[in-house]
């Protein structure tokens, strides 16, 4: 079930009062029959994957808490295996058979649809078991709640990536009825559809018609696409995410925030801890940690970075574009790090700088994203190529309509007035006659100006 | 909880002004833009057709679609209109369906001036590659353009997916599924259980070059005649014979005279590519939708073997796209049922 359809519209609000109508103990159950409904309502057959996911997760969880040494790091690793081996069956093997084609000739393409958001379900629920192994988290008894964690319907198919003391705790709380967590709930979905609906939807066909064929296009083309992508990316997944929390707020659970407006980064450090920090956090805690994190010589320690952020391209999707993604990115951000250490103190702290650092990192960040939205290296390279080719053949120019820009501009509005803020906590505290203006011109917009083609969240694809 | 509940209808209210401003601005500024956006121009068609129309021709590409070879470049419909003394004018569009044909007719008002209604009946449309076809999602888009509701609310149920909006994967998925679950209904003993048995057995080196090569272009055909024909209608669930259906009653509500012009198929070449099987189900699911049709009170136009197999255009896929000999042999015979 997608966020922007009608069907959730009907489905959301159902939930939400039988949640408060329900005594504490019982909601449970009606949050794993919702979240059941919820992801069935994308292919039915595939919710049987996340009940797999959930009973060797809950077993490995129990048996590790009670084993020691060897039996436990083995239950760790039979958790790692089932869950790194389903994403491999369903999101890799045909990427695998491509790459070892040679040696494989009469292994044959899986064909198969690949669950929405395997990678989200795996990587929540795996977080969990090494938790348990470290010894920071107990192990859930419950199995109820834990397959709630696990299917927590609000951000079960794109995240946020919760981690089990979090959302295992918000699960097993009480939450009272409170007008507040209503208010700032409805908040959240409202501004989240329209960033997602009037923003990255009306970004997308233009994306879509450049990329399907950019040599048609003037160089000054090029550079609109690439930045229109860089939008439209951010807004479907800050869309989805800005409404997960706002669901789950709904619901009195709170969920961590995915964004905290990357593209006002002053630099590749800072974006990645701006840019779906659930994932980042998951890639330093279990990957780049355990490869000994800073602790380790300079060499090392490059080679850990490089790897780690080519492994979270490579958790996207199967294919080499994605692992360049992440590389370009651990590139980036080693060579700021270097550069950094020359620079003195109160220049780095300087204004000017900071906004040199912020235009140079929005710029870099956009270039790569090429390597994100083509659909393979040499469409990309073109796409690049396409950036630097001057000509006075007559080609096209990619037009962006008035209703665009003035969704774009109303967007850079409320982005900047709520600045280190958020969207619900920021307009709580204003008058009601502004609070109330800004609903009204936000259901305007979503009514006239959201992209008339719905198109579907692009990180449900991972 | 008094406060609350002031609070709730002040927004109930506050929502449904909003709705109903919106929907002044929106019929009036932008609901064309976004007809031509989708490519649901046939309402605009529609609406100035009706009024200067005895008959109106409802249909797909079969109806103008020309072979480069041509002299005469008339549609079908254009050619019925020379033979008849009464008006005939098509709304058409390639690649659409019943579905399209039933919401554009619920839109004939009382006072129009057309009579007659003439809607192709087309037995490929029946089939899962058609129902599940890629194009279905841009199709629903446009027919919800097509609804009878006010245009705000056909601008909310498209942005808020409330249509068949499944992705490209999915669709190949469920053909896939449905290949594999359908049964051959042939009357003799046959050795392939299901469509994709069939195909497979097809697929593999049925036709060869006489160097002992695989006719590729061939057998792709004969698979492509098997995957589109080798279906039987199911009256309870398939979702066209619901649409035929409907378009029925909407007629009869409307008073206006239906005829459904039963399309030719390329019946000549599924049998010597594929065999006689094929032949029979094809002949089987074209006798249904005659024995339903006429039953329920509409006039159906049999077309169904009437083109020869040489007057198709694309000879090496299967349309209903019919060279000028076709479409003189097919506005004829639909000519006969106008008079």
């Amino acid at each position: 079930m997608l966020f922007n359809s009608l069907h959730f519209l009907i489905f959301f609000p159902i939930v939400t009062l039988l949640y408060y109508l329900l005594k504490q103990k019982y909601r449970w159950i009606l949050l794993f029959i919702a979240s059941t409904y919820f992801y069935s309502a994308f292919f039915l057959p595939y919710i049987l994957i996340l009940y797999f996911i959930i009973i060797i997760d809950y077993v490995c969880g129990i048996l590790i808490e009670n084993s020691k040494n060897k039996t436990k790091l083995f239950w760790l690793l039979y958790s790692i295996i089932s869950n790194i081996g389903l994403l491999f069956y369903f999101k890799y093997y045909n990427f695998f058979i491509d790459v070892f084609v040679e040696y494989l000739p009469n292994v044959k393409h899986l064909d198969i649809i690949l669950p929405i958001g395997l990678s989200f379900h795996t990587f929540q629920s795996l977080s969990y078991t090494i938790e348990v192994y470290k010894g920071k988290q107990k192990a859930e008894k419950h199995i109820g709640y834990f397959a709630n964690y696990v299917l927590f319907f609000p951000q079960m198919v794109a995240g946020p990536i919760e981690r089990y003391d979090c959302l295992g705790k918000e699960l097993r709380s009480k939450h009272v009825f409170n007008f507040k967590n209503i208010s700032n709930g409805l908040r959240l979905i409202l501004y989240g559809l329209f960033v997602k609906m009037c923003i990255a939807d009306n970004l997308a066909p233009l994306v879509n018609e450049f990329y399907s064929n950019p040599t048609q296009y003037y160089s000054s083309s090029a550079w609109i696409a690439l930045i229109a992508f860089s939008i439209q990316i951010y807004a479907d997944f800050y869309g989805y995410s800005t409404i997960a929390v706002g669901a789950a707020r709904l619901l009195g659970i709170n969920l961590m925030d995915n964004f905290n407006q990357p593209y006002f980064a002053t630099s590749f450090y800072q974006f990645w801890q701006r840019w779906h920090i659930s994932l980042t956090t998951w890639f330093r805690n279990y990957v780049f940690f355990p490869m000994g994190g800073s602790y380790v010589n300079a060499f090392r320690w490059i080679i850990n970075v490089l790897l780690v952020f080519a492994l979270s391209g490579f958790w996207h999707g199967a294919n080499y574009t994605f692992i360049i993604w992440g590389f370009l990115h651990g590139l980036f951000y080693l060579i700021e790090k270097g550069f950094s250490n020359f620079i003195p103190v109160f220049i780095a702290k300087n204004k000017i700088f900071l906004t040199f650092g912020a235009i140079a990192t929005f710029t870099l960040v956009t270039f790569i994203w090429v390597f994100f939205r083509a659909e393979n290296f040499d469409k990309a390279l073109l796409v690049i190529k396409q950036c630097y080719t001057y000509t006075f053949e007559a080609k096209k120019d990619l037009l962006i309509n008035i209703q665009t820009i003035t969704m774009l501009a109303v967007f850079i509005v409320f982005e900047i007035v709520i600045y280190k803020s958020r969207f619900d906590l920021f307009f709580q505290n204003q008058k009601t006659v502004i609070r109330w203006f800004v609903y009204i011109i936000l259901a305007f917009c979503l009514l006239l100006f959201s992209g008339i083609q719905s198109y579907q969240f692009i990180y449900f694809q991972f | 909880m008094k406060k609350l509940f002031y609070k709730l209808c002040a927004a109930l209210l506050i929502g449904a002004f909003i709705i109903f401003v919106s929907n002044i601005i929106y019929t009036k500024y932008f609901f064309k833009n976004d007809l031509v956006l989708l490519d649901a121009k046939m309402l605009m068609q529609l609406d100035s057709l009706q009024y200067n129309s005895d008959v109106l021709y409802f249909a797909e590409s079969s109806n103008g679609t020309t072979a480069n070879s041509d002299t005469c470049l008339l549609s079908i419909s254009q050619m019925i209109d020379t033979l008849s003394p009464l008006k005939i004018n098509a709304v058409e569009h390639g690649a659409i369906h019943a579905k399209t044909y039933l919401n554009l007719i619920k839109h004939i008002n009382s006072n129009a001036l057309v009579k007659t209604l003439v809607v192709t009946l087309n037995a490929r449309s029946f089939g899962s590659p058609w129902i599940n076809s890629k194009l279905e999602t841009n199709l629903s888009q446009a027919n919800v353009m097509y609804e009878s509701m006010p245009a705000i609310f056909k601008r909310i149920k498209l942005t808020f997916n409330a249509f068949d909006n499944k992705s490209v994967q999915m669709r190949d998925y469920i053909n896939e599924q449905n290949w594999s679950k359908s049964k051959i209904n042939v009357p003799e003993e046959f050795p392939y259980k299901n469509v994709r048995q069939w195909d497979n057995a097809m697929a593999y080196g049925t036709y060869l070059l006489p160097n002992g090569d695989w006719d590729v272009p061939k057998i792709s055909l004969a698979c492509h005649y098997i995957k589109t024909y080798a279906f039987t209608i199911d009256t309870l669930n398939n979702p066209r014979i619901k649409d035929f259906d409907e378009i029925v009653t909407v007629a009869k509500q409307k008073n206006l005279k239906l005829i459904f012009h039963l399309l030719a198929e390329n019946v000549q070449y599924a049998d010597s590519l594929v065999g006689k099987e094929l032949h029979h189900i094809m002949q089987e699911n074209k006798q249904l939708l005659m024995d339903r049709y006429s039953r329920k009170g509409a006039i159906v136009v049999n077309s169904f073997e009437l083109v020869n197999g040489k007057d198709f255009i694309d000879q090496n896929w299967t349309t209903e796209h019919y060279n000028q000999n076709g479409r003189w042999i097919l506005a004829k015979n639909v000519f006969r049922y106008i008079k």
